[in-house]
């Protein structure tokens, strides 16, 4: 399946790749655009304004999907949503300290590459994170 | 504070920088969403150059927050267009930019007089001041856009707090 996206992405569209790619769509294409009305009809569009997948009720998009796709079960994938939602709005609403040094790293790495570059560097960490968050959900503590 | 005290990349190049405005009005009523739109827009440290009418520069996080922003009114029954805009002179940005410094400051010094009423506190007490007062600059860091000197001087004063850093430290 095809999907889109604004173009320039942060967290919130680079975690929201990772999430479709691994536990959505494994053969997932993504095309990154400037506008929603740039959008091919057959994909589908993600964290845009104006997109289903967005931002909706004070959640991000990543949020958003793990509700569309009945991903909320996961609680290492809710672990993940909690800290690009903190990274990505900066409200307040949950406790994870990752989010800034997150934020930081994934704003650097927009400085030096393009949005496939950002792609394919975050999703080993994103991966990454979803497994030390998984061994610490079954462990009840942090893993290491 | 004087035109002369403010930092050098509020006009970096001579001409006026690229600016992302937000067009919106809300119903009266309710008004819960209103004060959810106006905290969210204060917590960005936005100025308002006009009624429904608040501006920032323009950055790749500044424009995101306003476009979800300007989207959450859409949903609340509201209208709001997003704008990139230049000032038509840079005396009118730099005293937008002195406006928000000046909103800035008083918020580092309401910060560093709590930091120096800390001082006197036991050790437990002032480690607990630090850390609050730590999140509570990081909290106005992400809304300085044109940091004002008083900035410096509001870390130096919140560091202090630690018992390995003296003020004697800080300042060399």
């Amino acid at each position: 399946m095809k999907w889109a996206t604004r173009a320039g992405i942060h967290i919130d569209r680079a975690a929201c790749a990772w999430l479709i790619r691994r536990f959505i769509d494994p053969d997932a294409t993504f095309v990154c655009v400037a506008d929603l009305a740039h959008v091919p009809d057959d994909a589908t569009p993600f964290d845009m304004r104006g997109a289903d997948l967005g931002h909706h009720h004070g959640d991000c998009s990543f949020e958003t999907i793990l509700r569309r796709y009945d991903l909320t079960d996961d609680p290492a994938l809710q672990r993940i949503a909690e800290i690009i939602h903190e990274a990505d709005l900066d409200d307040e609403r949950f406790d994870a300290p990752e989010a800034p040094g997150l934020d930081v790293v994934l704003r650097g790495l927009s400085m030096i590459g393009d949005d496939e570059h950002t792609m394919t560097v975050t999703k080993p960490v994103f991966d990454g994170l979803y497994e030390y968050y998984r061994r610490a959900s079954l462990l009840g503590r942090e893993p290491a | 504070m004087s035109e002369g005290s403010l930092p050098q990349q509020t006009v970096a190049s001579g001409g006026a920088g690229q600016w992302v405005l937000l067009s919106y009005r809300l119903p009266r009523e309710p008004s819960t969403p209103r004060i959810t739109v106006w905290r969210k827009l204060k917590r960005l440290g936005v100025a308002q150059i006009g009624d429904g009418l608040i501006a920032l520069p323009a950055d790749a996080r500044t424009r995101e927050h306003i476009d979800w922003i300007a989207e959450e009114i859409e949903g609340f029954g509201g209208t709001a267009t997003v704008w990139l805009a230049q000032p038509g002179s840079t005396t009118q940005e730099r005293r937008l930019a002195q406006s928000m410094a000046e909103a800035r400051t008083t918020e580092y010094q309401q910060v560093m007089a709590q930091a120096e009423q800390a001082r006197t506190l036991t050790e437990d007490e002032r480690h607990r001041a630090l850390r609050r007062l730590r999140a509570e600059l990081r909290r106005i860091h992400r809304r300085d856009y044109f940091p004002p000197p008083a900035r410096r001087a509001a870390e130096t004063a919140v560091n202090a707090l630690h018992p390995t850093r003296t003020p004697t430290e800080e300042n060399a």
